[in-house]
């Protein structure tokens, strides 16, 4: 920590102890030990002392023993030459410094001068704490900023007020610079300050910035229901403030020794301190979700600066554009004689590429289109689109790239009289004449993708820019990079093993129907639906923490053939409803997983071949086990687990996990004529590089035989390979 | 012979309702399946909530009118009624005068209303509000507000709109109906979302919801089974007790509202089916049936006293 921070928070408690001690005492002089204190509407006592202390002080004597703790909690100014006080010290004063701060205020209702007169309110009520705890708790304000000092001009401040009332933060005002306050220059200018307009003047001494702090701590008080009694309770009020009362200190103008002793107090609460002055930086994360310090905030930008510093998730309720979004929209066609613009398809040259950035090179709501917009161009043209998004959030990762660009599609079918077919670079795109006519534009691409992304990926994604090129070259220019984006992305998809990771997810999805089914997804064994791979599941972990995808520690390996890990079976022995007590991940033999219903294929075994056979789920025919898929389904699904049988996704047939525990792919004996035809081109690739590269010549279909004996006959004509291997059992 | 028993490790928590009143009401505590009193210890009986509604419920059949004829619009009048001719020990006030597409009554009206009904009976209340929207949010935290220390129940928190309501009940002391579609795994985590704002669970009571007999009972009969055998086994965040809205499930059906003289009397039919309904979600566990007929109510509770016996 900055030693002349820490220093002038030291220094400016011990000024603010001395006189919380000088007045005590004159009030004292004047009234007597006994003399009753209170803050008005609260059954809190003070606030902080109660919350951090659990003492409730009721009378000027009190006062005096909890200044006592305060003047036991304050350490020495540092001398010149000692370099170590720092951040527990600091810590330490700060709190100090709010105690003498909240005797002061509180002081001042019993002699005067009264906190509550002209435009400021002084201490907030109980009533008013839960009427607008509650829109801090239930997320429809997304914080608080204590705005400390003044602005360089009353434009600057009605300028920071709007912005901050725009996002739905409220607004605290405490304390002066040069004799003028933030809440001074907003009444000069004519605005109107209360709880309802959330801009709440507390006082002009700074001292009235306690009152923020003492919001702060009644709010976990009230809803999280913390009764105060000593450190440990102390402790959790301060976590919970940091965790979930989202607020932060603007610090506006110089800052005086009192002001850092202040803001050394808050930052127990987990506050940050953004200033637009050149004050020392603390940038590390410790006491602070994120930064505590941040210095030299350019004045337009300080509001999205706290924001991006104390990581607040600001909703979008409306997404403003010219006509409706909402997925009933997701399916809608708009036909040719319909439409008034359209891009890709077979038309021209269009693609959708998304890339992570780092926080500092998105300028979150930025948008851009480059070339010809649609007034630019006739009614029922075509041209060229690259949409360029780019995200940044201090959770992203290169992961998640993928599954948010999936995700274009779902987000720009779902506005009303536009149509989007395909990803990547095989889209296709259809604005409506009816979308044109009420005024839809090229750029309302961009403002839908940033409204969605922020909204529905609020725990990854903190910034979204995006750009539209409409301009031939310039989508040609940028082609390369994507393509090459997406070939990396597969590439790493394909290039990942279970081996390389020690995390599984799970899917819990379809437990209602099948209440004892649990899905393990390793990056070679995707989920049997073939929805979710291993990335899905991390991604919608990060994204839905409670959700039916968790993380699974592989554990200690107990099993590597079969693919056993003792994590994995604990996890799924406890949320099968303990009847599963071992899956392996690579046998259909062996504790193989369960399935709900939901499988792309079946795998089942055909004792009389020593092999197994492969059955998807559109074929409706027979199958050489004398079963259709349908009887076969009966048999696998309901989270029973039935050896011989698995359901799997589609993509499993080609992982070199595909049953390897029972050999592979070599036991792949019938596979129906479709389902070949899907798997064909990583099927063979999969044979050569098993050294089988006859292998899927041999393998039957319906077209061969559905009869069993038949079957045999044909595996020892074709000389199959499973036909020499190990007995299946 | 000795019989025997099935010992769980889990156990129900408790949710007390009203309890600064004499006439407060402990719901919930069994350590066991429903009504296996064999099986381990069932500290309160089920009960049975009756239901007015804060406007003239003028959708209501002629059957379950006729009963209150001379309290409809006037549910303060109501709630004495039933509480003092009946002996109800818990009322639920359905505050379907403030839906927007209806009466568009205010949330100021609505906490005035219940302040009102405290005010006139002693027995716990619970608040429906007109269904999940902005306006339900702000009645219900209007009358959270108002109804401040009585420890009512409220209803309902869902997976969309939870959050209101949850700060609203941890900042005046009240319990919540946390509704799920009729789905284990989203039962279990709206309470988990619901405890991670940190309102303890002893203060949240589960709505599965409840299909009428002959649609849907038996999915909500199932499911109710399958999140106590959870719950008994141990899984802390579905240890709730259920409450089952069976009135308004029942008194809508085609059976019940049909006149046709081949299927009997109407009125003993129409009664009959919320019985039936009701009846059969107690077995299934419900802790707070919420219903209308004071017929079928009188015939439920002699049926949960019958069962109680042991």
């Amino acid at each position: 920590m900055s030693k002349i921070i820490a220093t002038a928070a030291i220094r400016g408690a011990h000024k603010l102890a001395q006189r919380a001690e000088d007045e005590l005492n004159s009030a004292i002089a004047e009234h007597s030990e006994s003399a009753a204190v209170s803050l008005p509407g609260t059954a809190y006592y003070l606030p902080i002392i109660y919350s951090m202390l659990g003492l409730a002080v009721q009378s000027l004597g009190d006062m005096k023993k909890v200044l006592a703790r305060a003047r036991s909690l304050l350490p020495e100014v540092p001398s010149e030459n000692l370099w170590l006080p720092y951040l527990g010290d600091a810590l330490d004063a700060g709190m100090a410094a709010l105690f003498a701060e909240e005797i002061i205020e509180t002081l001042k209702y019993l002699t005067g001068p009264p906190p509550a007169e002209g435009i400021w309110l002084g201490a907030t009520s109980d009533a008013t704490l839960r009427n607008q705890g509650i829109k801090l708790v239930d997320g429809r304000m997304p914080g608080f900023a204590a705005c400390v000092g003044a602005l360089p001009s009353v434009e600057d401040a009605v300028k920071l007020a709007r912005d901050l009332q725009e996002r739905n933060i409220l607004v605290f005002m405490a304390g002066s610079t040069n004799g003028t306050s933030m809440a001074d220059q907003l009444a000069e200018a004519g605005i109107e300050m209360n709880w309802d307009t959330f801009l709440v003047p507390y006082g002009k001494d700074i001292t009235a910035a306690v009152y923020a702090a003492g919001f702060a701590a009644r709010a976990a008080m009230t809803f999280g229901g913390i009764h105060p009694a000593g450190m440990e309770e102390a402790r959790r009020i301060l976590l919970y403030n940091k965790e979930r009362v989202n607020a932060f200190v603007l610090a506006l103008g110089e800052v005086d020794d009192e002001k850092y002793a202040t803001a050394a107090g808050v930052l127990n609460f987990g506050f940050p301190i953004i200033a637009d002055t050149d004050i020392p930086q603390i940038l590390p994360s410790g006491i602070c979700t994120y930064e505590h310090v941040v210095s030299r905030t350019p004045l337009e930008s300080i509001a999205q600066k706290a924001i991006e510093v104390r990581g607040l998730k600001i909703k979008i309720e409306k997404i403003p554009v010219p006509v409706r979004v909402g997925p009933a929209f997701e399916g809608e066609r708009v036909r040719r004689n319909q439409v008034a613009l359209e891009f890709g398809g077979k038309y021209t040259h269009a693609f959708e590429y998304l890339r992570s950035k780092e926080l500092d090179e998105v300028e979150d709501g930025k948008i851009e289109v480059v070339g010809p917009e649609i007034d630019d161009v006739e009614e029922g043209s075509a041209l060229p689109l690259a949409i360029l998004v780019e995200v940044a959030g201090r959770e992203m990762q290169k992961d998640f790239e993928s599954i948010l660009e999936r995700h274009i599609h779902s987000f720009l079918s779902e506005a009303m009289g536009i149509m989007h077919v395909g990803q990547r670079q095989i889209i296709w795109i259809r604005i409506s004449k009816d979308a044109a006519k009420a005024g839809f534009k090229i750029r309302d691409f961009a403002v839908i993708l940033r409204s969605k992304m922020i909204n529905d990926f609020p725990s990854i994604v903190d910034k979204v820019q995006v750009t539209l090129y409409t301009d031939e070259e310039k989508v040609e220019a940028l082609h390369p990079e994507a393509r090459a984006a997406y070939d990396k992305r597969d590439q790493r998809m394909g290039e990942m093993t279970d081996e390389s990771v020690d995390t599984f997810y799970s899917c819990t999805l379809c437990q209602s129907f099948a209440p004892s089914h649990v899905c393990i997804i390793t990056p070679e064994r995707l989920g049997l639906c073939g929805a979710y791979n291993w990335l899905d599941g991390k991604a919608a972990y990060r994204i839905n923490p409670t959700g039916p995808n968790q993380p699974v520690k592989k554990g200690e390996c107990l099993d590597t053939v079969k693919g056993k890990w003792k994590n994995v079976d604990d996890f799924v022995y406890e949320n099968s409803n303990k009847t599963i007590k071992s899956f392996s991940a690579y046998s259909v033999m062996d504790d193989p997983m369960t399935s709900c219903g939901c499988f792309e294929c079946i795998v089942a075994i055909l004792p009389d071949t020593n092999g197994v056979m492969v059955v998807g789920r559109e074929y409706g025919g027979m199958t050489p086990s004398g079963m259709t898929f349908a009887h076969l389904a009966e048999a696998v699904g309901g989270g029973q687990q039935t050896p011989g049988f698995i359901g799997i996704g589609i993509l499993y047939i080609t992982s070199k996990k595909f049953i390897s525990a029972d050999g592979g792919i070599k036991r792949i004996v019938w596979m129906d004529k479709e389902l070949m035809e899907r798997v064909k081109e990583r099927f063979i690739q999969r044979c050569s590089e098993i050294g089988e590269e006859d292998l899927i010549e041999k393998i039957a279909d319906e077209t061969v035989t559905t009869d069993m004996a038949e079957l045999v006959e044909h595996l020892q004509k074709v000389d199959h390979t499973a036909l020499k291997m190990e007995p299946l059992f | 012979m000795d019989i025997p028993l099935e010992k769980h490790k889990g156990k129900i928590r408790t949710v007390e309702l009203r309890k600064e009143s004499p006439s407060g009401l402990a719901i919930g505590g069994q350590d066991c399946l429903a009504l296996h009193l064999f099986e381990g210890s069932y500290p309160n009986k089920p009960v049975i909530a009756w239901e007015i509604t804060d406007t003239d419920p003028s959708k209501w059949l002629g059957d379950v009118r006729k009963p209150y004829k001379d309290v409809l619009g006037d549910p303060v009048g109501w709630a004495k009624m039933v509480r003092e001719e009946h002996g109800a020990k818990i009322i639920c006030l359905n505050l379907i005068g403030t839906d927007p597409n209806k009466d568009d009554k205010s949330p100021e009206e609505a906490a005035s209303l219940l302040k009102n009904i405290l005010s006139a009976i002693d027995i716990p209340v619970i608040v429906k509000g007109p269904g999940p929207g902005e306006k339900q949010n702000d009645v219900l935290a209007a009358c959270a507000e108002a109804a401040s220390g009585q420890s009512c129940l409220f209803a309902a928190a869902v997976e969309e709109q939870y959050k209101t309501l949850v700060a609203s009940c941890m900042a005046y002391g009240h319990a919540l109906v946390a509704e799920t579609p009729i789905d284990v795994n989203l039962c279990k985590q709206l309470n988990i979302l619901i405890s991670d704002m940190n309102l303890s669970l002893d203060r949240v009571v589960i709505d599965p919801l409840t299909g009428g007999l002959g649609y849907g009972l038996e999915y909500t009969y199932s499911v109710m089974e399958r999140i106590r055998l959870q719950a008994l086994g141990g899984d802390e965040m579905m240890q709730n007790p259920f409450i089952c809205f069976i009135g308004d499930e029942v008194w809508k059906v085609k059976e019940v509202k049909a006149d046709d003289p081949a299927w009997g009397d109407r009125e003993k039919r129409a009664i009959l089916w919320e019985i039936a309904t009701a009846t059969s979600l107690l077995y299934s566990g419900a802790d707070i049936l919420v219903m209308r007929h004071p017929e079928a109510i009188k015939a439920v509770n002699e049926a949960i006293d019958d069962l109680m016996k042991g």
